[in-house]
């Protein structure tokens, strides 16, 4: 096998894994950008989206199987997608709830607010411990997106795939809503100046609600698309926060395409080193990202610090 | 009606209490008066990588405990606990040891998952010679060249799993062999072990790919594992990221082709999943089906003492917890005293029948390296299970001898010697 072929389907991975990995980052980015506030309860949100997914589509009996039964009748296929948009619509209440108790802190030391989502994120966990309990769990997969498929000789994930093309479309629907509608208008005039846009008369904390909410919301699909590779347990969103954050600092903080950009060069080290020099595959993202921050410290896409003028 | 509670009511009502709780039909545990009661440090994970492991592991030494102190305890001393998350990390392992020995006072201290957390815990035990019991680490090196006077292995390792699997794979299988390793102590001296098997056996090891613990996506190592094209993939991997693992070599259908061999699958990494994502043979100490005396008791007394545990059945790892916190006491027993010098001795002479064991053959600690010799399981998917929990069908069952661990001169075990090791009595 020559160097190129045996090299492509390794590119293709480092593709598809930073999709995924752009996907993951994309609510922690958002409010990150929008509310300068640090969201460490993403990765717990990211996991409550997947036990909630898991509700949705479980065949046992349960809660849904017992007050829904229709539902539950409905093909997998169906569950699946209506689990794709309810549960994160159930996680971006929770996104709320967060937000209105955050409320407290704007204005003041950062650190309030990291340390509230901080708190938040093992309140979920532990909630997540007392609903589900502690065991693992896998989520069901309709057949039409499970299984392998044969590509020149090498066994792939079909979900995987599916997996990559639906973050894709996730980052194009965002980037679509943030750059071409007059809300994502108001929500990037809210980041870049609060007070003139609280004096044109809109709802800064209708606004910063909704972010928060879509952020939450966000994090929750990416617990649904990730949970059948990264498998459902309590601290799974422990997995999902370290890279959201590193991909948000290497993107440059606030750059929808710096997040993305950095996404696919995490995907693209962590997937070559995967192959080539497995036992630095999760190292090579922290040194790439040392050897970004060395030469820019505002990341690839960062806005220049008046501190630099 | 008006109530009131008048003196002579209340008193009333206390006395017939008391004489009811008395004579009424409990049992009444008594243990010597005034007597300081025994107390251990359970040193087992509840977060990280092992976290469910470490409270399975927990569960076992706690029913352990319970059955001694619903016996009147031991010497006549209540036992009594404290226990810690160990995090899966060994700087908090030796800080929680540390803690539990000077400021907890504890005698003895139980339970390790990780083989990093059993030896940065061990080293600290020796420091005070406090007898530690790693109940389910199992790195070679832990009873090789970390082994300590005061440290005892009870879980199989690594190299009793290659032992009891690599020969008869060699031929069966083919020759061609990949090493999958976590990248960390136990991980790196099973492969270790497994590829001293298959060169001895005449198998070749075509390539070794680490895996970093905590890595959640193996999709680029079953592509590489694809292009390497090895007979047999020898997976030496363990806790949350064998859970991922298997949950995408099942997606990738690359369960049959090509065969795999996974060293040990721990009962609590293995539930959840369910029996679809297992594959290849693995090993085991035990299971809850075996068809031996005491098994079903076992099981019966398990699920009556942990009605709501998140695994309904007990597993090799409560299992090892179990059986090392009732050998420690009944070390302790039988030295008549909690000196740990006295303690140290009952137990490097241990023999344990099988049918104690609830295992095929009877087990020994070995006394030169403090690691328990007992029967090595081999199993696979039951795809006739007669329950949700019947995942494992046990295929072979391989002697202490036959799965010995006979050390390379670079894991040579070098016991402290008891004059070195500092002695106390609690």
């Amino acid at each position: 096998m020559g160097f190129v072929s045996d090299l492509l389907p390794h590119l293709v991975n480092g593709v598809s894994l930073g999709l995924l990995f752009a996907l993951i980052a994309l609510g922690f980015m958002l409010i990150l950008g929008v509310m300068e506030v640090i969201n460490l309860a993403h990765g717990s949100l990211f996991a409550l989206g997947a036990y909630l997914a898991l509700t949705l589509l479980a065949s046992k009996p349960g809660p849904v199987a017992a007050n829904f039964a229709w539902f539950t009748a409905l093909p997998l296929g169906t569950r699946y997608a209506l689990a794709l948009v309810v549960a994160p619509l159930l996680v971006g209440f929770f996104g709320m709830v967060i937000e209105l108790c955050l409320r407290r802190t704007y204005g003041k030391d950062p650190l309030y607010g990291l340390l509230f989502t901080f708190g938040a994120a093992l309140v979920i966990e532990e909630l997540i411990r007392v609903v589900w309990g502690t065991r693992d769990y896998v989520l069901p997969l309709p057949p039409a997106i499970s299984g392998s498929l044969v590509v020149e000789g090498l066994i792939y994930g079909k979900y995987r795939f599916f997996a990559a093309g639906f973050a894709l479309t996730m980052i194009a629907l965002l980037w679509l809503f943030i750059e071409r509608t007059p809300y994502g208008s108001i929500i990037k005039a809210g980041a870049h100046d609060s007070e003139i846009v609280r004096a044109l008369g809109i709802n800064l904390s209708r606004l910063r609600l909704f972010v928060f909410a879509l952020g939450a919301g966000l994090a929750g699909i990416a617990g649904i698309v990730m949970a059948p590779i990264w498998g459902i347990r309590p601290h799974v969103g422990v997995d999902a926060v370290v890279p959201a954050f590193l991909i948000i600092v290497l993107g440059g903080v606030g750059s929808f395409w710096g997040a993305v950009l950095a996404s696919v060069l995490v995907g693209l080290a962590v997937g070559l080193t995967g192959a080539y020099a497995s036992e630095w595959s999760l190292l090579s993202m922290y040194l790439l990202l040392i050897a970004v921050v060395t030469f820019r410290a505002r990341g690839l896409f960062g806005k220049k610090s008046v501190l630099e003028a | 009606m008006s109530k009131t509670f008048s003196r002579r009511r209340v008193l009333k009502g206390a006395a017939i209490g008391a004489g009811f709780a008395f004579f009424g039909p409990f049992r009444h545990i008594s243990y010597a008066q005034g007597k300081k009661p025994i107390k251990l440090g359970l040193t087992c994970d509840a977060s990280g990588q092992y976290g469910d492991s470490g409270q399975d592991d927990l569960r076992g030494i706690v029913m352990a405990i319970d059955e001694f102190n619903a016996k009147g305890g031991v010497l006549g001393r209540k036992v009594i606990y404290v226990t810690q998350d160990t995090e899966t990390t060994p700087a908090t392992g030796s800080r929680v040891a540390e803690r539990f020995i000077t400021r907890e006072e504890c005698g003895f201290l139980i339970g390790a998952l990780s083989s990093g957390v059993a030896n940065a815990v061990s080293q600290v035990a020796q420091k005070y010679g406090c007898i530690y019991l790693n109940s389910n680490s199992s790195s070679p090196t832990e009873a090789g060249k970390d082994c300590h006077r005061t440290k005892f292995v009870w879980d199989g390792n690594g190299t009793n799993f290659s032992k009891a699997t690599v020969k008869n794979a060699v031929s069966s299988l083919g020759k061609n062999w990949l090493l999958l390793t976590n990248d960390y102590v136990w991980g790196i001296n099973t492969s270790k072990a497994t590829r001293a098997e298959i060169e001895s056996s005449g198998g070749k090891v075509i390539d070794e790919l680490m895996v970093p613990q905590n890595t959640r996506d193996f999709t680029s190592y079953m592509l590489k594992i694809q292009q390497a094209k090895p007979d047999v993939v020898a997976a030496a991997i363990g806790g949350d990221d064998i859970k991922a693992l298997r949950q995408q070599v099942a997606q990738f259908k690359l369960e049959n082709k090509p065969a795999w061999i996974n060293n040990q699958q721990d009962w609590p990494d293995v539930w959840g999943q369910g029996a679809a994502s297992l594959f290849g043979v693995f090993g085991t100490t035990w299971y809850h089906k075996l068809k031996l005396p005491g098994v079903d008791d076992f099981v019966r007394r398990y699920q009556a003492r942990w009605k709501d545990a998140p695994i309904p059945v007990p597993g090799n790892v409560s299992y090892n917890g179990y059986m090392c916190t009732r050998e420690l006491l009944s070390a302790i027993g039988r030295a008549g005293s909690t000196n740990n010098i006295a303690v140290i001795k009952q137990l490097e002479q241990l023999k344990v029948s099988a049918a104690d064991r609830m295992q095929h053959y009877g087990a020994y600690m070995n006394p030169s390296t403090h690691h328990l010799q007992q029967t090595i399981y081999m199993a696979r998917r039951n795809d006739k299970p007669v329950d949700n929990t019947d995942l494992f069908e046990i295929v072979s069952w391989t002697k202490p001898e036959d799965a010995l661990d006979a050390r390379e001169d670079d894991m040579a075990c070098k016991l402290e010697t008891y004059e070195s090791t500092p002695t106390y009595e609690l």
